[in-house]
């Protein structure tokens, strides 16, 4: 049997291919296309949320300045999974000092979520990117800029991507659904753009996910995949620690760890988006932003995610 | 969950009646019974024996047999309860010295006689002494360590049996009796590790074996060897009994030097029990959040090596939680396993499944293993139930197929 080359997922398929195809973000776009024609570029910085054409930018720009040699002169690492200094030290150092091809004026290195990095493997980036900037540019694709170590930030152009208005996801969504022969409602169109929040990616998956249900994307389906999308186990924790029974509370929490696979800072970021839709009062809703913070905090200490976490439902169970 | 509060701890239910029911000891049994036999015709030689035995052997268990088998009344002294000597003599002296004619007999227990804190106990020993001259009744001395020296003139003027551990066969047919009757189904492997793994601490054994078997009805090999890891003198849930028991400060952390279990294991241990040891909600906000604390300092410790925070966390989660604990618990609370380690091991395949799917993942999309999780397997699951189609293709695409099916077999097993 044959089998398709063609991405599967559509966050893939429909990932544009060069600089030209990028939809919204034209300044940016504009700028990078400027390094492609004068084949020169500076470190780059792109910040900005999740879905925003960061990697897509990274990519193309590459893509656009190298062709057909781009496969041997562009390496893309991503920060989560090897944001140990020993990378920083060996992978990119490797690829950094090997001299670029005589038909290439340098070579180009995305690190994906590099503020994920440590602030020690920051600080072996930084001379490292020193060291070998007329062989290697440097893209660092991050959520928040502020994470990223000051002398690093002061060695990179900085590209703020910004959530794409609702127009442009609603013309993307238009296009994907007329290619894949989807059947779509307008409302379910834009019940996906409205729980997108400015987020191509998250749009595109929802409307995969949509799509596969026989009535098509409608408001119903859209709905039914964000509800799955995102567990509801969070508020029937928050809701069993309310009600004062901790034992419940903490098997649930255990749920989301492992089954869900959930980090703790994932956890406590939902908890505290609760927390507004909570029918307590006023005063107590502070205590428990105070409450979510400390256990934040402890948490990038470097504390136990279900220790800490129990701790605050424990809390949670006693404030009956 | 609510019936479990009423289940009888295996140790009280399986106590021996009768001294022919005790398993094992078979030599100190007889000579025992022998000794209190004598009894009939008057005081013997010897008015005291001292029963001497590692934890959980059965001495306080077989001096209920035997009094209970002859309808006596047993008359319990625990000695290592903070006594003084006149509380002592007041007690024992009643209960040796005033014998009625239509009265039932009477055995005295001195429990844990090497358990006297000579200095807050002064004349303990002395008074002691004297009782076992004088005593109308049998008397039965307790202690762990026969020679310590302080218990020396005790020693002399008793009469001297030994209780050893209780080895496989004896052991054996007797959990195989209490196994049966509790219709769990086990294998004499799963027994003879448990035995050997609790050394011959009967009382251990039960605990564990009540505790081990309690969800599934079952014993099996891979239950038993749930233990393995731990290395100790003293059973995990004599330590967590001091721990959920103890009133004072000093007394909560005496249960580390009773133990050699390791710190983090025992640390999940309390963890996992204190919700149900400690119900009322405020006390367990105040215990949880100790052991929150001591989580703070271990995190430290291995961040930073700083060993001497360490013993700030073990005193957190030790005195921390049993200070917590004001209002007693009702009725018995079994002690649990802890779920992070059974489900460590349990759970280190399907996490490692869910990685490699997840890597696969990001590597076609760019994103960490993280965040493929938190991005696409939603997605997936939803192609999965929805449209068989496109899941394949998908699986496919990724190179990923076996692993994707192994993963959702799992899921809706």
């Amino acid at each position: 049997m044959l089998t398709s080359t063609e991405p599967a997922l559509w966050t893939e398929k429909y990932r544009p291919k060069s600089l030209g195809e990028i939809i919204d973000q034209e300044e940016i776009v504009s700028r990078l296309e400027e390094f492609v024609k004068r084949a020169a570029m500076p470190h780059c910085l792109f910040a900005g949320p999740p879905g925003t054409g960061k990697t897509t930018a990274a990519l193309c720009l590459a893509r656009d300045l190298f062709g057909q040699r781009f496969q041997d002169v562009f390496m893309e690492l991503n920060a989560s999974d090897e944001r140990g200094i020993d990378v920083v030290r060996t992978t990119v150092k490797e690829f950094a000092r090997m001299a670029s091809l005589s038909s290439v004026p340098f070579k180009i290195l995305v690190l994906d979520e590099a503020d994920n990095m440590t602030s020690d493997a920051q600080g072996a980036l930084r001379r490292t990117m020193e060291k070998y900037s007329d062989t290697c540019r440097f893209v660092l694709c991050c959520n928040y800029s502020g994470r990223i170590i000051e002398p690093i930030q002061s060695r990179c152009a900085l590209f703020r991507f910004t959530p794409l208005p609702d127009e442009r996801i609603v013309e993307n969504l238009h296009r994907i659904a007329k290619n894949e022969g989807l059947k779509f409602t307008e409302t379910g169109l834009k019940s996906v753009v409205e729980v997108a929040e400015g987020d191509l990616r998250k749009a595109i998956n929802t409307l995969q996910a949509a799509s596969s249900m026989s009535k098509g994307i409608t408001e119903e389906s859209v709905y039914q995949v964000v509800g799955r999308a995102k567990p509801t186990d969070v508020h029937d924790m928050l809701n069993h620690a309310m009600k004062g029974d901790f034992i419940k509370a903490r098997e649930e929490l255990r749920h989301l760890l492992v089954k869900y696979g959930l980090s703790g800072s994932e956890i406590v970021r939902q908890i505290h988006s609760e927390i507004f839709r909570l029918a307590i009062t006023e005063k107590k809703r502070i205590e428990l932003i105070e409450a979510v913070g400390e256990t934040d905090f402890r948490l990038v200490q470097g504390g136990d995610e279900e220790l800490q976490l129990s701790a605050l439902l424990a809390k949670l169970a006693a404030n009956i | 969950m609510v019936c479990e509060l009423t289940v009888e701890p295996w140790t009280l239910k399986y106590r021996p009646r009768t001294s022919k029911e005790v398993a094992g000891n078979k030599t100190a049994v007889e000579k025992l019974r022998e000794w209190i036999d004598s009894w009939v015709e008057g005081p013997p030689n010897k008015r005291s024996v001292l029963l001497y035995g590692p934890a959980g052997v059965g001495k306080t268990s077989i001096s209920e047999a035997l009094a209970s088998e002859r309808g006596w009344d047993l008359v319990e002294i625990n000695a290592s309860d903070k006594r003084s000597g006149e509380i002592l003599s007041k007690i024992a002296g009643l209960a040796s010295s005033q014998a009625t004619l239509f009265s039932k007999g009477r055995l005295i227990l001195l429990d844990e006689v090497d358990g006297i804190n000579l200095r807050e106990d002064q004349g303990a020993i002395t008074t002691i002494l004297a009782i076992i001259k004088n005593t109308q009744y049998p008397m039965i001395l307790t202690a762990n360590d026969p020679w310590d020296p302080k218990t020396r003139p005790l020693r002399e003027a008793c009469l001297q049996i030994e209780l050893k551990r209780i080895g496989i066969r004896d052991g054996l047919p007797l959990l195989k009796t209490i196994l049966a009757k509790e219709e769990i189904r086990t294998s004499d492997d799963a027994l003879k590790y448990i035995i050997d793994k609790d050394r011959g601490d009967i009382r251990s054994i039960l605990n564990d074996i009540q505790v081990l078997s309690s969800k599934a009805k079952t014993l099996t090999m891979d239950d038993v060897t749930l233990l393995s890891g731990r290395d100790r003198t003293e059973s995990i849930f004599e330590v967590l009994r001091v721990i959920f028991n103890s009133r004072t400060v000093a007394a909560a952390r005496r249960a580390l030097s009773i133990s050699d279990v390791d710190q983090e294991m025992l640390f999940q241990w309390i963890f996992e029990n204190t919700p149900y040891q400690i119900p009322n909600p405020h006390e367990l906000e105040q215990a949880i959040s100790v052991l929150a604390d001591a989580d703070m300092y271990f995190a430290r410790i291995k961040k930073t090596q700083s060993w001497h925070l360490l013993s700030y966390a073990l005193d957190l989660m030790t005195a921390g939680v049993a200070i917590a604990k004001q209002s007693p618990t009702s009725g018995w609370v079994p002690m649990r396993f802890p779920q992070r380690i059974s489900s460590m091991s349990r759970t280190r395949g399907s996490r490692d499944l869910r990685k490699r799917i997840a890597g696969a993942i990001g590597e076609k999309t760019h994103v960490s293993v993280r965040r493929a999780q938190q991005l696409y397997f939603p997605l997936i699951r939803f192609e999965h139930e929805h449209s068989p189609e496109r899941f394949q293709q998908i699986a496919s695409w990724l190179k990923a197929k076996d692993e994707l099916d192994e993963m959702f077999s799992e899921e809706f097993s």
